[in-house]
C-alpha cells in the first residue's frame, strides 16, 4: 500500500524537487538586435526567448548535402511522385473504369469503388508519408522549453477584476433596487417561454387519442391496432397476406407460419407499425396443449390449431419471428427473448416480462380467418401509464 | 510597352521583386500590427512530442472528413418517408416499395459515380471518430490527464462523446433500411420506457404512434445540423481550452510542472499535424474502398414485420445494447391512486444505466481531488502504474463495457462459435458482475509489481548480463547502476514516476546509431572497445536517455 | 434430446410426462415392437414397390433402419418416423448430410453428405422413392436450377425473403443463432434443391412453407433472390466482413482502422 499512497499527487519528485531545464538555463540579458554580427537565427531565437520559450537543442537531422541527407530527400520526392500518380490513377479510373452496378459477381464494376479506394489511400498516404519524413528527417531537430504561463494570477490583478466587476453590478444598480431586479425577472421570464413554447407546443401531440381520435383503450398509445373493427365499418378485419390476399386454414401448413397484416387500406405498410401478427398452424398436440394452458383472457382467441400471437415484441418493439416448430418457442432476434407458444407466448427466457398478445381469431362464412377483435391488452413495449 | 527594356528599369523591377516580401510584411503590420510578439508566440508555442498524444487528433481528423463527405452525401440525400417505387440500377429491389429516404441512399450508392465510396468512407469515418474518441478518453483518463486544470475540458470531452454518439445513431438511422429501423423502433421503445414522461416523449418526437412519416425530417436536421453544430461548438472550445493551458507531458529529463519540453508548432509540429491529417484520410478512403461497410441494398426497406438474426447497432451503442440483452426481466408494477403504472425493464439497462455510468466518469475527477485532498495544478502525466487505484479503476470500468458489449454481439458469437445462446446471455450476466472487480485486483497487483520493478532497477541498477564468480564459487550478475550509488552500492535516484531504463543499450552503453522506423537509416556504430566505466552517467542524462516514451 | 431431433410425432412432449415405471413399460413394449419387427414374414407390403424404391430400400435397410425402424415407422429415442415425411425431407436431410446422423445430438449438423457425385443424386433418388412410395408427402420438382427467371423475380423474391426467412437466416443469408443451441444454417453453399425441401418440408425447427402459403412460383423466386446472395459480388469492397453488419465492422475498426493509425502515430511521434 505504500506504494499507493506514494503515487498521490503533489509527491513525484519531478514535479517539485528536481533540477529543470527551464532554471538549468542561465537567464542572459537581451540581445541587440540590431547587431549585425548576429544570425537570423539567432534573431529567432531571442524572439522565441523574449516570448519564455528557449530553444535548447536545434541541429540538421543529417549533415545537410550528406549521403543520408540526400537519400531522404530523394525518398520523400519519389513518396510525393507516388501521391500524383495514384492521383492521377484516382481521377483516370473515375472517369473510364465501368462503374454502372451490373448483377453478378465478375462484374468490373463491382471493383469501381475498391480502386477508387485504393487509389485515394495511396495519394494520400504517400503525400502524408512524404510530409512526415521531410519533418523528422530533413527539418532541423530541435528540444524547445516553453515557460508555462499557468499560475492564478497575481493577487492585485484579482483584485482589481474583483473590483471592476463588482462595479459593473453596482452601476446597473440591480442590488440595491429589488424592485427592479425582481421587475427584470417577471418580465423575462415570460419571454423565456416565448422561446420554448413554439417548440414544446409544436411538438407536443397527446399519446392518449387512438386513431379515430377518440380517448383510447386503458389510456394508451397502442390502443388501436389495425385489426379494430372500427377501422372496418364494424367489420372483422380479416387476415391477409403481404400482399392483400385473404387466408384460409388451408393455407398454412401443419408446423407452419405466416405473418399476417389487416385486410384494411395500408394495412400491411409502416402506418400499422404495431399490426404485423404471426400465425401459425400448431400440431395436434401442441395445440391441445396450449388449449390447456390458455389464459381466461384468450379462451375464445384460438381457431383450430391456429393461434395468432402479435409480432411486436413486448420488450423493445422487435418483431419476435424466429418461430422454432419444434421447441415451440419464438426468438426475438434483437434481445433474445423467448416466449413459448404452447403456453400464451409467456417469456421464458431473456429481458421480455409479457407475454405476446394473442388476437382473437375466428374462420368467416366465406372460409377466410378474421379477427373477432382488436387486441385484447396493449402491444408492443411497455409504458408508465399502461 | 517597349519591346527593349532599359537595363535601368529591369534593375529597379528586380529589386522590386526582391523587397516584396517585405514590403507585404510592412504593408499588413501597419494595418495589423502582424510583427506584435502575439503571434511570434503563436508560431513558437511548444507542443510535446509523444504518440499517445495524437490520439484526439484521429477523432478530429475523422471529424473533418465526416463533414466533407456528410456534405457531398446530402446534396443527393432526401429524408422524406414518401412512399415511392424503386427502379435504380440495383436490379434486386426494382419495384420494390420504399421510403424516398431509403430509394435516395440507394441512388447515392449505385447511381453517383463514387456515392458509394464516400458513403462508406463516410460510415468508417464515424466508427473510427467514435473509436478514437474512445481510446483518446482512455490515454486521458489513466495518465491523470484531466486533473486541475483540465477538468473543464474533460467534462466537455464527456459531452463530445455523447453529441458523437447521437450524431452515429441518426446517421445509422436515416438510409431507413431494416436494419436502422429496427435501431430506431428500439429507441422509441426506450424512450416509451421513462417514467411519467415516456409516451409524451415518444409522442411528440415521433408526432404520434412509430413510426410516423416526421421522424426523418426530424432525425435528418439534428444529424446535419443541430448535432455537428453543437459538436462544432465543443470541438473550438476543447482546443481553444487545450491551446490555452498547453498540453500535459510525460515527467522526464528537464520536464517540470512549469514547462513544457517539445518542438515550436511552426513548422515541424504543424508538418506533422499536417501528414497524420493525410494519414487519417488514407486510412478512411483505403477502408470506405476495401471494406464494404452497412450493405443497406441487402437489408431492403424497412418494414414494421421484417427482422433479421444479427440485428445490431454500430459499436458504439454495442454496450447498451447488451446491457439490454443481459438485463432479468424485471418490470415493476405498482398502483397509484387507483390506477396502475409499469416501470418498464427496458427503463433500466436503457435510461439509468447510461446515466449511471455518465455521472461516475464526470464525477471521478472531483471525487479523486477531494479524497487526495489535491488543491495542485498538476501538468505532468503519470504512468498508470503509480496509480493502482486509480488504474485498477479504470480496468473495472473498461472490464464491464466490453463484457457489455461483446454481449450486444452474444447471437453472432454464438452462431460463428457455435455455443448456446442462452449460454452466452448467462455468461454475460455472471461475467458483467465477477470479471470487473477481478480486473481490478489483477491490474492493481501488475501495478504494483511494475512499480516494484522500477524502484529495484533504480535501487541496484540495470543487469548487464555479465556473470561473475564471487570468491566463494557462487556466481553474481553485474549491475549497473544508473547514477550514483551510497557507500552500500545502492542507487541515490529518487523514485518520480518517470520511465526506467532496463536495458543496457537504453543507457548509452553502445553508441546510438540513427535508426529508421523499420529498417536503419545508417549502420549502427560498433560497440566501443573499453565498457564505460559505471560512475560516468549523470543523473539527468539517464532519465534523459528515455524520453521517447 | 429427443426434442429437437426431427420428430413427426408427439413422443418427445407426451415422453416428459411419463413417470419413470411408465417408461419401463414403454420399453417392454418398445422391446416387444422390435420383436415383431424383426420377425420375419411379418412386415407386409400393400403393392410392389418400383425398381428405384425397391433399390432405395436396400440403401434404407443398411444407413437408416438402425434409428428410424423397419418399415420407417421410428424408433423410440432414436428416430422419428418417416411416414408421410416425403421425399422433400430425404432430399434436404440427405443431401446435406445431415442424415445418416454420426449421433443423437441437439440438432443434425450439416456434413459432408455419405456419399458424393452422382451417386449421391442416384440414393438420394432411389430413398426419396422409397420414402414416398411408402408413404406419400410433399414431392419435389424435377431439375437442379429451381430458380425463377422471370424479370423482377429477384426483387420478388427479395422481398418474400425478409418476411418469410431473414428472421432465421438474416439479410445476407448467413444464418443466425436460435435458442439453447440451435441455429439457422447459412445458405451460402446450400443448392436450389436443398433450399426447395427445406421450405416444402420444414426441416428440424424451421416452420414449413407449403405450396398454399409460398406457391411453387413465389419458392422459385425466393430461390431466386438467394442465388443473388450467393452469387452477387460485394460492391462495396474487397472484404464483406462476412456480411454480418455491425459487430465485425466494429471488430474491424480496431483491428484495422486504429491499429493503422496508432502505428502512424508511433511513427510520427517516434525520434528515429
Amino acid at each position: 500500500m505504500s506504494a499507493d499512497t506514494a503515487s498521490g499527487p503533489g509527491t513525484t519528485g519531478t514535479e517539485t524537487g528536481q533540477r529543470t531545464a527551464d532554471e538549468l538555463v542561465a537567464e542572459p540579458a537581451e540581445l541587440d538586435v540590431y547587431d549585425p554580427r548576429l544570425t537570423r537565427f539567432d534573431l529567432v531565437r531571442e524572439g522565441a526567448r523574449r516570448k519564455g520559450i528557449e530553444i535548447v537543442h536545434y541541429e540538421p537531422r543529417f549533415p545537410p548535402g550528406s549521403r543520408a541527407d540526400r537519400r531522404m530527400e530523394r525518398v520523400v520526392a519519389s513518396l510525393f511522385l507516388l501521391a500524383g500518380a495514384a492521383g492521377m490513377g484516382f481521377v483516370v479510373a473515375y472517369i473510364w473504369w465501368p462503374w454502372e452496378y451490373a448483377d453478378g459477381a465478375t462484374a468490373t464494376s463491382k471493383f469501381y469503388t475498391p480502386v477508387l479506394g485504393v487509389t485515394l489511400a495511396i495519394s494520400m498516404l504517400a503525400i502524408g508519408a512524404g510530409i512526415t519524413t521531410w519533418a523528422k528527417k530533413l527539418l532541423p531537430h530541435e528540444v524547445s522549453v516553453e515557460h508555462r504561463h499557468d499560475q492564478p494570477s497575481s493577487d492585485t490583478d484579482r483584485k482589481i477584476m474583483g473590483a471592476t466587476l463588482g462595479n459593473m453590478l453596482d452601476e446597473t444598480g440591480v442590488t440595491r433596487r429589488p424592485l427592479l431586479r425582481r421587475a427584470l425577472l417577471l418580465g423575462l421570464a415570460p419571454i423565456g417561454l416565448v422561446a420554448a413554447a413554439p417548440l414544446v407546443g409544436g411538438l407536443l401531440k397527446d399519446p392518449h387519442t387512438n386513431r379515430t381520435g377518440e380517448p383510447g383503450f386503458n389510456a394508451s398509445p397502442q390502443d388501436y391496432t389495425g385489426w379494430n373493427p372500427a377501422l372496418n365499418d364494424e367489420q372483422p378485419v380479416r387476415l391477409t397476406f403481404e400482399n392483400g390476399s385473404p387466408i384460409r386454414p388451408a393455407d398454412v401448413s401443419v408446423g407452419g407460419q405466416v405473418t399476417v397484416f389487416p385486410g384494411i387500406d395500408h394495412g400491411a405498410s409502416n402506418e400499422y407499425a404495431d399490426s404485423p401478427t404471426l400465425l401459425i398452424h400448431l400440431r395436434e398436440e401442441f395445440a391441445a396443449e396450449l388449449r390447456q394452458n390458455l389464459y381466461p383472457m384468450n379462451q375464445d382467441s384460438m381457431a383450430g390449431n391456429f393461434v395468432a400471437y402479435s409480432k411486436i415484441c413486448t420488450h423493445a418493439g422487435c418483431p419476435p419471428s424466429l418461430f422454432e416448430q419444434q421447441t415451440n418457442r419464438l426468438l426475438c432476434p434483437c434481445h433474445q427473448s423467448q416466449f413459448l407458444i404452447t403456453d400464451n407466448a409467456r417469456p421464458i427466457f431473456g429481458p421480455a416480462t409479457r407475454s405476446l398478445a394473442m388476437l382473437p381469431i375466428a374462420v368467416d362464412n366465406e372460409g377466410y380467418f378474421v379477427a373477432t377483435s382488436d387486441y385484447q391488452v396493449p402491444v408492443g413495449p411497455s409504458f408508465w401509464e399502461r | 510597352m517597349t519591346i527593349t527594356v532599359r537595363p535601368s528599369a529591369l534593375k529597379r523591377r528586380r529589386q522590386q521583386l526582391r523587397d516584396m516580401p517585405a514590403a507585404t510584411g510592412r504593408g499588413l503590420d501597419d494595418r495589423l500590427q502582424l510583427a506584435s510578439p502575439g503571434l511570434r508566440t503563436l508560431l513558437n508555442k511548444v507542443f510535446p512530442d509523444h504518440w499517445s498524444f495524437l490520439l484526439g487528433e484521429i477523432a478530429l481528423w475523422s471529424f473533418v472528413m465526416l463533414l466533407l463527405t456528410g456534405t457531398f452525401l446530402a446534396l443527393f440525400f432526401d429524408p422524406s418517408m414518401e412512399e415511392v417505387t424503386y427502379n435504380g440500377s440495383y436490379t434486386a429491389l426494382s419495384g420494390v416499395e420504399m421510403s424516398r429516404a431509403y430509394e435516395s441512399t440507394l441512388t447515392l450508392s449505385f447511381d453517383v459515380r463514387g456515392g458509394l465510396l464516400i458513403r462508406q468512407m463516410h460510415h468508417w469515418s464515424a466508427l473510427l471518430f467514435l473509436a478514437a474518441i474512445v481510446v483518446h478518453f482512455l490515454r486521458i483518463f489513466f495518465t491523470g490527464a484531466y486533473r486541475k486544470p483540465r477538468e473543464i475540458n474533460y467534462l466537455i470531452g464527456v459531452a463530445m462523446f455523447w453529441l458523437a454518439f447521437l450524431l452515429g445513431f441518426t446517421g445509422y438511422t436515416l438510409p431507413d433500411d431494416a436494419l436502422s429501423g429496427s435501431g430506431l423502433r428500439i429507441a422509441h421503445a426506450i424512450i416509451l420506457s421513462i417514467p411519467v414522461l415516456g409516451t409524451w416523449t415518444a409522442s411528440a418526437l415521433f408526432d404520434g404512434d412509430f413510426p410516423g412519416t416526421a421522424i426523418m425530417p426530424r432525425v435528418f436536421i439534428l444529424h446535419v445540423f443541430l448535432l455537428p453544430l453543437a459538436l462544432l461548438g465543443l470541438i473550438t472550445a476543447h482546443l481553444l481550452i487545450m491551446f490555452k493551458q498547453m498540453h500535459t507531458q510525460w515527467p522526464g529529463a528537464g520536464r517540470s510542472n512549469r514547462n513544457v519540453v517539445g518542438e515550436r508548432f511552426f513548422p515541424r509540429y504543424i508538418s506533422k499535424q499536417t501528414s497524420f491529417l493525410l494519414i487519417v484520410f488514407g486510412v478512411i478512403a483505403a477502408l470506405g474502398g476495401l471494406f464494404q461497410i452497412n450493405p443497406v441494398w441487402l437489408f431492403g426497406p424497412y418494414k414494421a414485420a421484417v427482422v433479421s438474426v444479427a440485428t445490431q447497432p454500430d459499436w458504439y451503442v454495442l454496450f447498451l445494447e447488451g446491457s439490454t440483452r443481459l438485463f432479468p426481466s424485471w418490470e415493476i408494477r405498482f398502483p397509484l391512486f387507483g390506477e396502475h403504472f409499469t416501470i418498464p425493464t427496458l427503463f433500466w439497462p436503457g435510461v439509468v444505466l447510461p446515466g449511471i455510468l455518465t455521472t461516475l466518469v464526470v464525477a471521478y475527477p472531483f471525487y479523486e481531488a477531494r479524497k487526495l485532498k489535491d488543491k495542485q495544478i498538476h501538468n505532468l502525466l503519470q504512468r498508470p502504474r503509480d496509480v493502482p487505484v486509480r488504474t485498477g479503476l479504470g480496468a473495472m470500468g473498461v472490464t464491464f463495457w466490453l463484457v457489455l458489449t461483446l454481449s450486444g454481439a452474444n447471437d453472432v458469437i454464438a452462431s460463428t462459435f457455435d455455443i448456446s445462446l442462452n449460454a452466452t446471455t448467462w455468461a454475460g450476466r455472471i461475467g458483467a458482475v465477477v470479471l470487473p472487480p477481478l480486473a481490478y485486483w489483477v491490474t492493481h497487483r501488475v501495478c504494483l509489481g511494475l512499480q516494484q520493478h522500477d524502484r529495484q532497477v533504480l535501487s541496484h541498477g540495470v543487469e548487464t548480463g555479465i556473470l561473475r564468480r564471487r570468491p566463494d564459487g557462487g556466481f553474481m550478475e553485474v549491475h549497473q547502476p544508473l547514477g550514483p550509488t551510497d557507500p552500500h552500492g545502492h542507487g541515490e535516484l529518487e523514485y518520480t514516476g518517470a520511465p526506467v531504463p532496463k536495458k543496457m543499450n537504453r543507457l548509452g552503453a553502445l553508441a546510438p546509431a540513427t535508426r529508421g522506423f523499420l529498417a536503419p537509416v545508417e549502420r549502427p556504430s560498433t560497440p566501443p572497445t573499453e565498457p564505460p566505466t559505471p560512475n560516468g552517467y549523470e543523473g539527468t542524462e539517464v532519465a534523459g536517455t528515455d524520453q521517447s516514451r | 434430446m429427443t426434442s429437437q431431433t426431427p420428430s413427426r410425432r408427439p413422443r418427445s412432449r407426451a415422453r416428459r410426462r411419463l413417470g419413470s415405471s411408465v417408461r419401463l413399460l414403454a420399453a417392454l413394449a418398445l422391446a416387444g415392437f422390435l420383436y415383431t419387427a424383426f420377425a420375419p414374414g411379418l412386415a407386409a407390403q400393400d403393392q410392389p414397390l418400383s425398381p428405384t424404391a425397391a433399390e432405395g430400400e436396400e440403401l434404407y435397410q443398411r444407413n437408416c433402419i438402425s434409428c428410424h425402424g423397419r418399415n420407417a415407422d421410428g424408433v423410440e429415442d432414436r428416430g422419428p418416423s418417416l411416414v408421410g415425411v416425403g421425399e422433400a425431407a430425404v432430399e434436404f436431410q440427405v443431401s446435406t448430410g445431415r442424415m445418416p446422423m454420426t449421433r443423437q445430438e441437439a440438432q443434425a449438423q450439416a456434413k459432408p453428405p455419405k456419399w458424393q457425385g452422382e451417386e449421391l443424386e442416384r440414393n438420394v433418388a432411389a430413398l426419396s422413392a422409397y420414402i414416398q412410395e411408402l408413404g406419400g408427402g410433399p414431392q419435389m420438382p424435377a431439375g437442379t436450377d429451381l430458380a425463377e427467371s422471370a424479370e423482377g423475380a429477384v426483387a420478388r423474391g427479395g422481398e418474400l425473403y425478409r418476411i418469410n426467412c431473414s428472421s432465421c437466416h438474416a439479410y445476407s443469408g448467413g444464418g443466425g443463432a436460435l435458442s439453447s443451441g440451435a441455429s439457422a444454417p447459412s445458405l451460402a453453399e446450400a443448392t436450389d434443391r436443398q433450399i426447395y425441401a427445406a421450405m416444402l418440408s420444414g426441416p428440424q425447427n424451421m416452420p414449413v412453407f407449403g405450396d398454399n402459403q409460398l406457391t411453387p412460383e413465389e419458392k422459385a423466386e425466393v430461390i431466386a433472390f438467394i442465388q443473388h446472395l450467393q452469387e452477387d459480388g460485394d460492391p462495396g469492397g474487397v472484404f464483406n466482413l462476412g456480411r454480418f453488419g455491425p459487430t465485425t465492422e466494429g471488430l474491424a475498426i480496431f483491428l484495422v482502422g486504429i491499429v493503422a493509425v496508432v502505428f502512424a502515430t508511433l511513427w510520427i511521434a517516434g525520434k528515429s
